[in-house]
């Protein structure tokens, strides 16, 4: 093998990593960074100054109250997916192997099925002919129907329902791994079942809960179908109102506006989510 | 070497689809954009013997009107699309249709005079429509005889009237306006104060035809304000459902047909709308769908022409809908609206 | 690991959950079957007619037809991308950064909302691509998380020594990629396309922006049906894809075991 040979080849090798990741990497950059990127580039380009479209955005009132539905929604999902996961996760962690295997399938099976099915399933519960108010009617609680849909309620059921299998599924990993022994120590302790709750389930079980709160915080803030099928246009999240800005009024520096605002929150999420964690956590990381 | 095995197929999968698709898009295509209420009536009836008499494949975009109008503008690919006066006055707004030659439509002259050129050079009316309010008769105890029976306090959660992205929500306004006595576009204060007044009895504001048969068919509501188009289906599920007899009138409506400015069938798009106009069409229209025939030609019964806006006279006194003042108004009714109902 | 004491009231709350997990499912397979015009629950008679009026209708057989296609074609050149990119990740991570990986994890974090409508506005509009194109651009985007996390995870345990070995020994690399190294990732790879298809088949928030005239796909032609019309045969489908969904899981379980695939 001659001296050039091996040059070559060498600089080959030193190229080769690079070469495999370059098509994905193209792919993300052309068809996601650009895109995304101009989108928020062009919501910095009012010529009446770089943050007009902000100013114009957050001087509506109704904007203002949308921005903190929808944060208001992202937050109860998650506070409520967090405390009903809990349970559920607890259930399928200390079931017996088979139990937990059919307990798991059905958790990840409407995480599978699409969102369209899993809100629509909720229309046939809610509605006014529906299953619940039928019911509700035959059992005699009620003499007319109730107005169950298009309001936050059922956004909020719809949500809960949409994210909940990604928070149990989070939290079941980490809660199998907790050791039966330090169960059995902190009640030979003393400790009440809600001070073993807060001694050893809690701490141990804060990696699940950040990532399955990431999960659905981020999730809710984002989704789309669900509020715009059990909220109507009464129950506007930043999501169905960045649709109507692109699509039906067609007034794309709002829709700029809204898709910045979203990618923005849900950065800061992340953040402070994380952050969050740290300072729970008795070791001082998460 | 399974794997390998796997992934030739799932290649070869992915090469068929795409020459699937390109043997697709070689068909001649007239792309037709309509509210797609009626598509069941109008493909065996108008649009399957257009194909056959022209040799063309239709194809259908369906849905609200500013959803179809912008997709129109935003992406193009429609030859022709079916609006209301207010959204077509909007695509004329916006340079997105070409203009009518009339030379080319046998039917034109057989025309009423307001449907010919309502909007300029632009497409004729093809149907003459209303707004009004429907009920279901068998929920409602004391008949509706005015648009300010809708206030009632009875009617809590009951109504669903179209929302402000349709030709007929900002209509609604018009009427809270003459409740209390102001014109709308005069006091919007005063109008839309009457309208906060309505919301409690607002259960959704709705954006196609269809989303409201489905919410009377639902139960969900048994008070509508609504376009007449949208009547025979919520009639045929609910036979107790009736047009309430107002004493302030119906709005009049105008629906147009308008070839988009990126058309590159233009000549077969002038066909088709000669073929809307054509007195068969215009008949069949009156009678299955209750659409007013905008050609003279068109004779109907008694009995049909009850259902619908027929005859010179009623033509004639047309009162469409002041459209102009409500685009110009837009920006700020959409806040004062959304104030109300986005809450 | 031993099975646990889980106090009776946790359980019972636990079970309450699932059985809210489970309702929605249930209610709709049941009104799905139900012999009536009208959305029934329980269901009042027993029918397949619905199912028989969704085989009808043009706009859903047309539409299901593009959702292949687009989840195919997408999946396809997410895998032939994703498993290149993971397999440089994996097998050279002394040259890229393991920052570098979470690159390709981006599509997760950006709202699919934003990323449709700014695809329409570059892709659309700017580039004047065909819809279905279009579609499966979008698609394909969204695939490549799954891609590169799932390969990535199966690749991690692999012992690459084994690889150089063989080239060692006069072997072709690409070779000894096809028959060393793919076979070992098998069950990653079934995972990872399985995701892929089933997030591009259900995805709505994407596709929203892109589908065009005569050209939908099945979800959103199902979204729009549901917003106009509210008759068993929305059940229908809906239970026609959760039949995809359940072979689809059927086959991973039995080759690879379902606790790896979702971890």
């Amino acid at each position: 093998m001659g001296a050039d040979t091996i040059t070559r080849t060498n600089r080959v090798t030193a190229l080769a990593p690079w070469l495999l990741v370059l098509p994905a990497t193209m792919a993300v950059f052309a068809l996601l960074a650009v895109p995304v990127g101009s989108t928020l580039a062009e919501s910095f380009s009012n010529p009446l100054g770089v943050f007009e479209n902000y100013r114009r955005f957050f001087a509506s009132d109704y904007n203002r109250m949308v921005v903190l539905r929808s944060f208001w929604i992202a937050f109860a999902t998650t506070a409520i997916a967090l405390a009903a996961g809990f349970f559920a996760a607890y259930l399928i962690a200390g079931s017996g192997p088979r139990t937990k295997r059919i307990l798991i399938l059905l958790s990840v099976f409407p995480l599978l099925t699409g969102v369209v099915v899993r809100s629509f399933g909720w229309m046939v519960i809610l509605g006014r002919n529906g299953i619940l108010n039928n019911a509700l009617i035959e059992l005699g609680l009620i003499n007319a129907p109730l107005s169950l849909l298009f309001n936050q309620g059922a956004v909020l059921v719809g949500m809960v329902y949409l994210f909940l299998p990604l928070m149990i599924l989070s939290l079941v990993g980490v809660l199998e791994t907790i050791d039966q022994d330090l169960y059995s120590a902190a009640e030979s302790l003393g400790s009440s079942p809600f001070g073993v709750f807060r001694q050893v389930t809690f701490p141990l079980a804060l990696p699940g809960m950040v990532v399955g709160s990431i999960l659905v915080f981020t999730g809710s803030l984002a989704t789309f179908v669900t509020p715009r099928l059990l909220g109507g246009e009464r129950q506007m999240t930043l999501a169905t109102l960045l649709h109507e800005k692109a699509i039906i009024s067609f007034d794309w520096e709002a829709a700029n506006t809204i898709a910045t605002i979203m990618i923005v929150l849900t950065a800061l999420s992340l953040v402070a989510l994380g952050m969050l964690a740290k300072r729970l956590s008795p070791k001082g990381r998460a | 070497m399974p794997s390998a095995a796997f992934l030739t197929r799932i290649a070869a999968l992915a090469l068929l689809s795409a020459t699937a698709f390109t043997a697709h898009a070689q068909d001649r295509q007239l792309v037709i954009s309509d509210w797609g209420y009626s598509n069941e009536f109008l493909i065996p009836n108008l649009f399957e013997p257009f194909e056959q008499e022209h040799d063309v494949k239709i194809v259908l975009e369906t849905g609200n009107a500013p959803d179809r109008l912008n997709r129109l503008r935003i992406r193009g690919g429609v030859d022709l699309i079916y609006l209301t006066d207010v959204f077509s006055q909007q695509g004329i707004d916006s340079e997105s249709f070409a203009p009518i030659d009339p030379a080319l439509l046998s039917n034109f002259d057989d025309l009423y005079e307001p449907a010919k050129n309502p909007q300029g050079d632009y497409g004729p009316a093809v149907t003459f429509g209303q707004y009004g309010i429907i009920y279901d008769t068998a929920k409602v105890d004391e008949t509706i005889t005015s648009w300010e029976d809708l206030w009632r306090p009875e009617f809590s959660r009951a109504i669903a009237m179209p929302g402000f992205n349709t030709t007929s929500g900002p209509l609604t306004v018009l009427m809270a306006a003459k409740r209390v006595g102001v014109d709308a576009f005069q006091d919007p204060d005063a109008a839309f104060a009457s309208m906060a007044e309505l919301e409690p009895n607002i259960l959704k504001t709705y954006n196609s035809g269809s989303e409201l048969t489905n919410l009377f068919t639902t139960g969900e509501v048994y008070i509508g304000l609504v376009q007449d188009f949208a009547f025979p289906a919520i009639k045929a599920a609910i036979p107790t459902v009736e047009w309430a007899e107002v004493s302030e009138g119906n709005f009049r409506m105008m629906n147009t047909l308008n070839i988009a400015a990126r058309s590159e069938n233009v000549e077969l798009a002038h066909a088709f709308i000669d073929w809307q106009l054509s007195q068969k069409a215009q008949k069949d229209g009156a009678v299955a769908l209750r659409t007013g025939p905008v050609n003279k030609a068109v004779e109907l019964s008694d009995e049909e022409a009850a259902q619908v806006i027929y005859g010179e006279e009623q033509v004639m006194g047309l009162q469409s809908s002041p459209y102009r003042d409500l685009l110009d108004n837009r920006a700020d009714w959409e806040t004062r609206w959304n104030a109300i109902f986005g809450q | 690991m031993q099975q646990r004491s889980v106090n009776p009231v946790v359980a019972a709350i636990g079970w309450l959950v699932m059985a809210f997990l489970m309702a929605p499912i249930v209610i709709v397979i049941g009104a799905a079957v139900s012999d009536t015009t009208y959305l029934a629950f329980p269901p009042q008679g027993f029918s397949l007619r619905w199912f028989g009026n969704v085989l009808q209708q043009r706009s859903f057989m047309a539409s299901f037809q593009t959702s292949m296609q687009v989840a195919i074609s997408a999946t396809s050149i997410a895998l032939a991308i994703g498993l290149f990119a993971a397999y440089g990740l994996a097998r050279f991570g002394k040259t890229i950064p393991a920052w570098f990986g979470s690159v390709f994890l981006l599509p997760l974090f950006v709202p699919e909302i934003v990323f449709g409508f700014s695809l329409l506005k570059t892709v659309i509009v700017s580039l004047e691509l065909p819809v279905t194109t279009a579609l499966i651009v979008g698609h394909t985007i969204i695939c490549l998380p799954y891609m590169v996390r799932v390969i990535s995870a199966s690749l991690s345990s692999f012992d690459f020594s084994i690889e150089e070995a063989a080239v060692s020994l006069g072997m072709h690399p690409i070779k000894v990629f096809l028959t060393i190294v793919l076979p070992n990732i098998r069950s990653g790879v079934i995972a990872a396309v399985v995701l892929a298809f089933i997030t591009s088949l259900n995805d709505v928030a994407v596709s929203l922006f892109l589908t065009g005239p005569g050209v939908s796909t099945l979800p959103i032609e199902v979204f729009t049906y549901v917003e106009q019309f509210f008759d068993p045969s929305v059940a229908a489908v809906s239970v026609l894809l959760m039949g995809v969904t359940i072979i689809v899981m059927a086959l991973v379980e039995r080759t690879l075991g379902l606790g790896k695939a979702v971890k």
